[in-house]
This record gives structure tokens, C-alpha cells and sequence, in this order.
């Protein structure tokens, strides 16, 4: 039997390693007081779209169910947390911080760090409109990165307020505004020089510059006499204290400004975060300010939040020479008693009962192979107790 | 330059041109690379890889390659993700429709209701017919092309044209352009990032190389 393209098996040995992965990240958001919550794989279609982009649209997982009711996979866990929070804790004092460690489903060409099944951690913090809430998603991302082991990762963080502003600026709106936005977020110079020749826009040379642009306190000094708009002088003065927090936790040299980094056009209103290691070529985590989604679901709140794809981390991880020992499975074999191996489990060891009947000598060999450190034979009331 | 940069270079048509910037640009290119897959530039600063042209985009969307030199052309046919970031004006051609003469398309004559394109360039072929609305079956063929509207395998072809040459042999002539396509740098987003120095670096050379 041969699985579908785009999802796989997890193993054993594999899956413990993503399942520390997890708790790893779990700890870190118990540690930033968030909650976890889930949500079902599936439901009503019409929920889902009323979250997502285009691509993400096209990229859902569609079904019906047996009385025509019209269902689809979630993608992604912060349009249904959208949905959750609208619908049962519009009660709840604010701000709400709630995580999740869930998998996703988009149909995609299956990739290297994309497949059609995948897991994602992220968390949400829903009901503070200013930058220490800007803050605490980009920082609580970083230590996350840190406790998986991947203290080398990188942050570049933006406001897409910035690019609007210079835009405006430069006497762009509406759609051509849009265009413009997405051949920015593609940092594609060749069509950026097209639209200038087309659109006869001045001064578009800075437009360029600007998506060219990478730095801290320096390009935030080159920028601002572009910006025109209160929103963008805001946004870049957002980045600075950004920066400056960021500087405290002696962190400053891992940030650096992108202005060309948007992301998901259709969802990030303003602060836009993603994190990477030099040795792969795609990002290990992002997230942003997405004030415009759960005004959508007629909760009219501002919210942050960040996610983190698990597998990618293990893409990471793999490629790093990381010490890898056998892992110990089991700390003690028994064989003939439940209590023995009931009093063992009860010291919190992970215990193995012989459901073959083995031999003593079997009993060892096994120990042996399996590298398991103890073994305990009960005999006739007797348990005797033998290092294989 | 600060970090060692690995460059998708494409074997082929380009192929000379792009080693000729490259060196221009500092990189030393070895002059024989006879079949290798991959060289270290003379210098050491730069790592090559020799690919097919149509493999580039690949190649640097998973980082496998920071970034790469490839027509134009073949970023219309795959949908990678990657950053356009400078048009490097060599290999220019253009991607067009193209028909026998004697069918009269190019002065004005009606397509067939159902219209046999055959193409190397599905996807761009595919997008352009369905844009003006014309229901169209697109034939994929690997090679001479030119060869299916005089043997009756299709009613026009969607194929790359320089000089026009190959067409004229052909007693065919050009129908439409669908588009004017010349070698592009394309960068990783991510790397674009992690090795920001030297790429900047390398593409204001690159760009500086072809003047």
C-alpha cells in the first residue's frame, strides 16, 4: 500500500525526536503564559475562506460530507483560532494568549520542508493593538528557535505601513499600489523597472533602493525622509524600539530591518516578522500583526501572532551535526511480574514487560541489542536483578 | 567578499556569455570545464553549478544555490519562487506564435474553433490562450518544433525565436509575441538574507559586467 504524494510515516525513532521538538516549543509558550488550544482538522468551508488569501484558497483541501454539507481542511491554525475566539471566548478579558502544536493541510507540490500534511506551532496574542505585543510574538520566536537548538537563526522584521507610506508618497494608490507591493514582496527588480517605465512614476529609483535595502538604525535613517504618511513615520519608530528592546536581550545583532519582507499580502496589516538559519534555503518561522482577520468574524480586536513549521525545525536540526547518541527507549526490562514492573513504572521509568516468555539468556541478548541498562527476572517470588 | 556564494549557472546557449560576466565580474570561471557538474572558481570565491538551463530555478528556490543566471523564458515556464532581481540583457529572443505562412494567421486569418498548439513552453503556451479565450490542445514536444504545422501535427507553434531564421526555413512566419526574454539574475529570498553582503555585491557587478 503506497501512501498519497505529500504526506508521510513518522517511525518510531522519528517521531520521538519531532515529539520532543514539540515539547520543546510547548515549554517555551507555558513559559510566556500562553494556553494551547486546538481546533477540529476540518470544518465548514465558508469559515476557513472567510481567513484566507487567494493562494492559500487555492491550495485547501475541499470535501463534502454525506448530506452535502461543503467542509474543507484547515491550512493553517490562525484563521480557525479566529473563528474560536469570535464565536466562545468574546467574553474573555483581553488580552487572550493562546497557543497551538497542530497540523495543517495544503494541497502543494510536495517539497523539501513542503508537504501536504504538515505540523505547525505558532501563538496567538489577541487584543493589544501596540508594539510590546509586536514584541513579545518576535522575542518568544527567537527563544523558541534558541531552546530547539538553533541559536544561529536569524530575524528580519518590517512594517508593511513603511512600504504603503513611500508608495503613497511616491503618488501610487489603489491597485497599482498593490501591484507594486507584490513585485516589492518578490523583490522582483526587473518587473519593478517595467512598472516605472510603464507608469512613469518619479523618483522610483528609491522605490528600488528601498527593496534592496537591509540594515538596523541605518535604514530606518535613510527611509524616513520617504515616508510621508503618520502610519509609516509610526511604523518605522515601531521598528526602533524593536530594535532597542531587542538590544537589552543582546539580541540586536541577530534583527535586521528587510522592507521588502510583506508575506501574506491579504492578511499582515502592519509588523511583519521571519526567522532562518543561513543553511536552508526557506524560512523556519514568521508571523505578524494581522489586525483586518477577526473584524472578519465580527470581533472587532487587534491581534499578533507567529508560527513555527516543526518539520522545518527538524529539516534543521538534521543537517546539524548534532550528537546523535542511541536513545535510550527503555530504562528497565521485567519479565514475570506485573507488580515488579508496575512499582518500576510508578518511579517514573519507562519499563518493558516480556510478553514472549523468554529465556534468561533470551532476556539478556534482547536487553543487550536494545541497550537497555537494567533488566529484572521474578522467579518463584525471587526477582533477581541483572545489569546485560 | 564575505561569504562564499554557490551560483547556478546554466550549460547551453548562455552558457558562454554568463562565464564571460561572471569573470567579468571577479569570479574567476575556469576556461575548460569540460563535463563537470560543479567548479570552484580559480579564486576560490565562488562555487559553480553547471546545470541544464531549465533546472536553475530549482536549484536556487531550495537554496541548493543562492542564486543563479537563467533566461527568462524558463522562469515563464516553473513557478519558483525566486527574486528577479537583475536583468543581465544577454540571450535576448522572444517567445512567440508562430504559423506556416501559407495558413495566413499572422494577416489575419480565424484560428480553427479548436486550436492545436504544439510547444516546449506549456505553460506559458497554455496561459496565453487561455487569457484570449480560445480553447486550444497544447502538445508538448521536446524539440524541432517547427517541424509539427508542416506535418499536420498541429495548427501553430509557441517556440523561442532569435533571429527568426529557423522560421523563415521553414517557410513560417510570426503570429504573435507573447513575450521578449533575456538572461536574469535570480537570488534565494533566504539567502538573500543570510549572505546579503556578497550577493549585493554580486549583483551590482553583475550589472556593472554587461556595460
Amino acid at each position: 500500500m503506497r501512501l498519497p504524494p505529500g504526506v508521510r510515516d513518522w517511525l518510531p525513532q522519528e517521531f520521538a525526536y519531532k515529539r520532543e521538538i514539540e515539547e520543546i516549543i510547548r515549554r517555551v509558550f507555558r513559559t510566556w503564559s500562553y494556553a494551547e488550544v486546538l481546533t477540529p482538522s476540518f470544518e465548514s468551508e465558508e469559515a476557513l475562506e472567510r481567513g484566507l488569501g487567494e493562494k492559500l484558497m487555492q491550495q485547501t483541501f475541499r470535501f463534502t460530507d454525506p448530506l452535502g454539507a461543503s467542509l474543507a481542511l484547515r491550512t493553517e491554525m490562525t484563521t480557525p483560532i479566529a473563528r474560536l475566539v469570535s464565536a466562545r471566548l468574546r467574553n474573555a478579558t483581553l488580552p487572550l494568549r493562546l497557543s497551538y502544536v497542530a497540523t495543517g493541510f495544503r494541497y502543494e507540490e510536495p517539497q523539501l520542508g513542503r508537504m501536504r500534511e504538515f505540523t505547525q506551532a505558532g501563538a496567538e496574542l489577541i487584543g493589544a493593538p501596540g508594539v510590546d505585543a509586536e514584541a513579545e510574538a518576535l522575542f518568544m520566536a527567537m527563544e523558541t528557535l534558541d531552546a530547539a537548538g538553533l541559536r544561529d537563526a536569524r530575524f528580519d522584521i518590517n512594517n508593511a505601513a513603511i512600504v504603503d507610506g513611500v508608495l503613497e508618497a511616491a503618488g501610487l494608490h489603489g491597485e497599482n499600489l498593490l501591484r507594486c507591493k507584490h513585485l516589492i514582496a518578490d523583490r522582483n527588480i526587473v518587473a519593478l523597472r517595467e512598472f516605472e517605465r510603464s507608469h512613469r512614476v518619479s523618483q522610483f529609483a528609491t522605490i528600488r533602493e528601498l527593496t534592496m535595502m537591509r540594515g538596523r538604525e541605518d535604514v530606518i535613517a535613510i527611509v524616513r525622509p520617504l515616508c510621508k504618511t503618520p502610519q509609516s513615520l509610526a511604523a518605522l519608530d515601531r521598528l526602533e524600539q524593536i530594535l532597542d528592546r531587542a538590544r537589552e536581550l543582546g539580541w540586536r545583532e541577530r534583527i535586521n530591518i528587510d522592507f521588502a519582507l510583506l508575506r501574506d499580502l491579504a492578511y499582515y496589516t502592519g509588523f511583519v516578522f521571519e526567522g532562518y538559519i543561513a543553511d536552508l534555503g526557506f524560512s523556519l518561522c514568521g508571523g505578524g500583526r494581522y489586525d483586518g482577520l477577526l473584524p472578519r468574524f465580527g470581533y472587532d480586536v487587534p491581534a499578533v501572532g507567529w508560527m513555527v513549521g516543526v518539520e522545518r525545525i527538524l529539516l534543521a536540526l538534521e543537517r546539524r551535526d548534532v550528537d546523535e547518541r542511541p536513545r535510550n527507549e527503555v530504562d528497565v526490562l521485567v519479565s514475570g511480574s506485573d507488580t515488579v514492573a508496575a512499582a518500576e513504572r510508578a518511579k517514573g521509568l519507562k519499563v518493558r514487560l516480556d510478553v514472549l516468555d523468554l529465556s534468561r539468556e533470551e532476556l539478556l541478548a534482547y536487553a543487550r541489542h536494545k541497550l537497555i541498562p537494567r533488566v529484572l527476572i521474578a522467579r518463584g517470588g525471587e526477582v533477581e536483578e541483572i545489569a546485560p | 567578499m564575505s561569504d562564499r556564494l554557490t551560483i547556478a549557472v546554466p550549460k547551453g546557449a548562455l552558457y558562454e556569455e554568463t562565464a564571460r560576466r561572471l569573470r567579468a565580474a571577479g569570479i574567476a570561471v575556469p576556461k575548460d570545464v569540460g563535463r563537470r557538474l560543479t567548479v570552484t572558481s580559480d579564486d576560490g570565491a565562488a562555487e559553480l553549478l553547471l546545470l541544464r538551463p531549465t533546472d536553475v530555478p530549482a536549484y536556487v528556490e531550495f537554496g541548493a544555490a543562492d542564486c543563479g543566471i537563467v533566461g527568462k523564458d524558463v522562469l515563464w515556464e516553473t513557478d519558483r519562487s525566486v527574486s528577479e532581481v537583475a536583468d543581465l540583457g544577454f540571450g535576448a529572443c522572444r517567445l512567440v506564435v508562430a504559423a506556416r505562412r501559407a495558413d495566413g494567421y499572422h494577416e489575419g486569418a480565424r484560428y480553427p474553433t479548436f486550436l492545436r498548439v504544439a510547444t516546449k513552453f506549456k505553460r506559458s503556451a497554455q496561459t496565453y490562450f487561455s487569457e484570449r479565450d480560445l480553447p486550444c490542445e497544447i502538445i508538448g514536444l521536446h524539440g524541432s518544433v517547427e517541424l509539427s504545422p508542416l506535418v499536420g501535427l498541429s495548427d501553430v507553434i509557441v517556440d523561442l525565436v532569435a533571429t527568426g531564421k529557423t522560421l523563415r526555413e521553414h517557410d513560417m512566419v510570426v503570429v504573435d509575441e507573447i513575450g521578449a526574454s533575456t538572461a536574469r539574475l535570480v537570488v534565494n529570498p533566504v539567502r538573500f538574507r543570510a549572505k546579503y553582503a556578497a550577493l549585493r555585491e554580486l549583483i551590482e557587478r553583475l550589472e556593472n559586467a554587461g556595460v
